[in-house]
């Protein structure tokens, strides 16, 4: 009996000071993307964007001079490796938010136990639909396409006004571009535009000559393409090598310089929709300055999935010094259940002046994002490595 | 002790559903037959489960039933897995060895292009917001636990019977078995939707446990890693398939601290593991016991 009794006294304890714990300093952030597996193509990039914000907001004085600290956990690229990594990161590392996760079918299997956890999500690259309603502590900064894509095709219809016949490819076995191909089909229809014939591939098919003879059989002066980096580099080569003239439109999945080795010289011309344009640095001075410091770090311009990264440590640092700024109280007082209540809070009031320009954050955690880009692809002479240069802004 | 079940609860609770797995393509390697459809089987049984989670059009049955909704899921996957395993079985266990597993793994690609294009399945983004049975992930134990000691007990008994050790017989020599007069075919196809239905199962439990199911859950590369369950742990041992899992789900995890390099020790465990223990682990302590004991013997 007594030993039952100290048992008890002993779990109590624990219980008791998991309860009362106090945010650690420097204050741990939570990273859960994918480091390690093929989504890690992906990962990497999202790990230079936070790698450099958490160098850069540090060296300007973390949260109004306290430090912050960014837990890294490996989600490898499966729906069990994401759930593995925020249990680790929620119970261990005990941080303030996540950051995470890469895919948004992990976002699906992870996002609810941060949820239950009542710890805040940021996600920096989910774009499915359906992201934000998982949960109240469930919020993201990459936008999903139904505001993108009409801005591509307006611009298509810019350069050639008397555009009438469109052919719609898309990825079937990737998410995110079968949900994108829906925004890209209804936005022609908005449009006025007539879908002549709609196309299917898997993200590892190399052959595309069923898809391409159907293109050419329909008669299209449109082609829009959802898929991603490697398989939409050689679709294009193959549309452009049988013969194909018309303009093409890429989804985001194009928004790549992945697709530069593969459809080399005949990647020219190919219009494509961005959430994040390096080039967009006229109105933002922070991208600016973001593209610049890339540039220096990693000898290469920064990709959507960086900036976006970036993007999303910047908001939760300037959400938690707004915490400070309106309670009064360092981070450090607070205890962690309540600062993360507050966190999730704070995230979703005001506006953030991040590289992709201005967003903020619904309540429901939806990102309200002002600008969108669309670049066109121009290849350098040496038809290896080129560019996108931003036609609107 | 408590942060340790909050922390790795999900952890435990995988490795059992991934013995489940191997189990699945253990009971047709009990009469001989390399089969992969196991994943593609354990898809379905997901999306069984999903669909009838989510789909608003039975949500008047969800709310009557409650948490007899779930034993309902399981009993839609198994009766689904059966009707197909059989189909599948029939025509495909006429193949042997290497044909059999390419057919199997055909299935599985079937499955999912199929799945990719019907709209109930959600496409590739699948279906989310599956309702949950428990609040913590370990507790998802007491769906797959008792499964686990169910099938674990089958595969134990049916190891004593006849029907076993008409199993067996074909699975040494199909040629002898079938002149003895063992119902060469018939055994197979029990064996194989024996199998079958187990991955059903497992599949409409897991649903609600990841919360989310989708087309990558059945990929090839998922059925290659169950067939690793089973060599690695052993191939001839009922235990060999939880042992597989248990080392190859855990093992990442524990060299979670290793950060990057934690993959490069992965791939050198395993190697070492099939390079050493080519009988499985539980073949290679069988090996030992049999040495100790003979070295007892002798003195």
């Amino acid at each position: 009996m007594k030993r039952i009794v100290i048992a008890l006294a002993l779990v109590l304890c624990a219980a008791q000071s998991a309860l009362a714990d106090k945010v650690a300093t420097p204050i741990p952030i939570g990273i859960a993307v994918a480091q390690t597996s093929n989504v890690a193509l992906f990962g990497q990039e999202q790990v230079n964007g936070a790698k450099l914000a958490e160098e850069r907001l540090n060296a300007a004085g973390g949260v109004n001079g306290t430090k912050i600290a960014l837990v890294f956990q490996d989600t490898a690229g499966d729906e069990a490796g994401a759930v593995n990594a925020f249990q680790n990161l929620l119970n261990r590392d005990k941080v303030v938010a996540i950051i995470g996760p890469t895919l948004s079918q992990q976002a699906f299997a992870a996002n609810p136990i941060a949820d239950r956890a009542k710890t805040p999500v940021v996600g920096p690259s989910n774009t499915a639909k359906g992201i934000p309603e998982i949960g109240e502590f469930v919020g993201r900064i990459s936008a999903p396409m139904t505001q993108v894509a009409p801005n591509s095709l307006k611009q298509a219809m810019k350069i050639k006004p008397d555009l009438k016949r469109v052919a719609v490819l898309y990825a079937q076995n990737d998410a995110f571009s079968s949900s994108e191909t829906t925004t890209f089909q209804d936005a022609v229809k908005e449009l006025g535009l007539e879908t002549v014939t709609v196309q299917k591939f898997q993200t590892t098919d190399t052959d595309f000559t069923t898809q391409v003879t159907a293109v050419l059989g329909a008669n299209a002066d449109l082609v829009i393409i959802s898929g991603l980096a490697a398989d939409s580099g050689n679709l294009v080569k193959q549309l452009r090598q049988l013969g194909y003239k018309g303009l093409i439109v890429g989804g985001n999945g194009l928004n790549s310089p992945n697709m530069f080795p593969v459809c080399g010289a005949l990647c020219n011309d190919v219009l494509v929709a961005q959430a994040y344009s390096p080039g967009a640095v006229d109105k933002n001075p922070v991208n600016k300055d973001f593209a610049a410091a890339f540039e220096a770090a990693y000898k290469k311009g920064p990709a959507q999935f960086s900036a976006q990264a970036y993007a999303a440590v910047q908001v939760v640092v300037e959400a938690l010094a707004k915490i400070e700024k309106e309670t009064g109280k360092k981070i450090a007082d607070f205890e962690l259940a309540d600062l993360r209540a507050a966190l999730n809070k704070s995230l979703r009031t005001g506006t953030y002046l991040t590289p992709m320009g201005e967003i903020s954050m619904a309540p429901s955690g939806e990102v309200q994002q002002k600008d969108f880009y669309v670049s066109k692809i121009v290849m350098n002479p040496d038809g290896k490595t080129g560019s996108f240069v931003l036609v609107s802004e | 002790m408590s942060g340790f079940f909050e922390n790795y609860g999900f952890l435990i609770v995988t490795i059992v559903q991934q013995a489940l797995l191997g189990l699945s393509i253990y009971f047709p390697l009990m009469a001989g037959q390399l089969s992969l459809a196991s994943i593609g089987f354990y898809s379905l049984g997901g999306y069984v489960a999903a669909v009838m989670g989510t789909h608003p059009a039975l949500a008047p049955l969800r709310e009557a039933l409650g948490f007899w909704m779930f034993p309902l899921e399981w009993l839609g996957a198994l009766v689904l897995s059966v009707i197909l395993g059989i189909a599948v079985g029939y025509p495909a266990l006429r193949l042997r060895g290497i044909y059999l597993a390419l057919a199997t793994v055909a299935f599985v690609q079937v499955v999912n292009v199929a799945v990719l294009n019907m709209p109930i399945a959600g496409g590739a983004v699948g279906i989310f917001g599956i309702p949950q049975a428990f609040e913590s992930r370990l507790d998802y134990i007491w769906f797959f636990g008792p499964l686990f000691l169910l099938a674990l007990f089958l595969v134990w008994r049916i190891g004593n019977m006849g029907r076993g050790l008409a199993f067996f017989a074909v699975r040494e020599d199909e040629l002898a078995a079938g002149a003895m007069g063992v119902a060469v075919t018939g055994n197979k196809v029990t064996a194989f939707v024996l199998g079958c239905a187990l991955a059903g199962v497992t599949g409409a439990m897991s649903a609600p446990f990841l919360n989310t199911w989708n087309a990558r859950q059945g990929t090839f590369d998922a059925s290659v890693t169950c067939l690793a369950y089973v060599l690695i742990g052993g191939s001839r041992s009922i235990w060999g398939p939880l042992c597989g899992a248990a080392l190859l789900v855990s093992l990442p995890e524990l060299l979670r601290p290793l950060k990057d390099s934690r993959m490069i020790l992965n791939g050198i465990v395993l190697v070492a593991a099939c390079v050493y223990l080519p009988q499985g682990i539980m073949g290679g302590l069988a090996a030992l016991r049999a040495r100790l004991s003979g070295r007892g013997g002798a003195a």
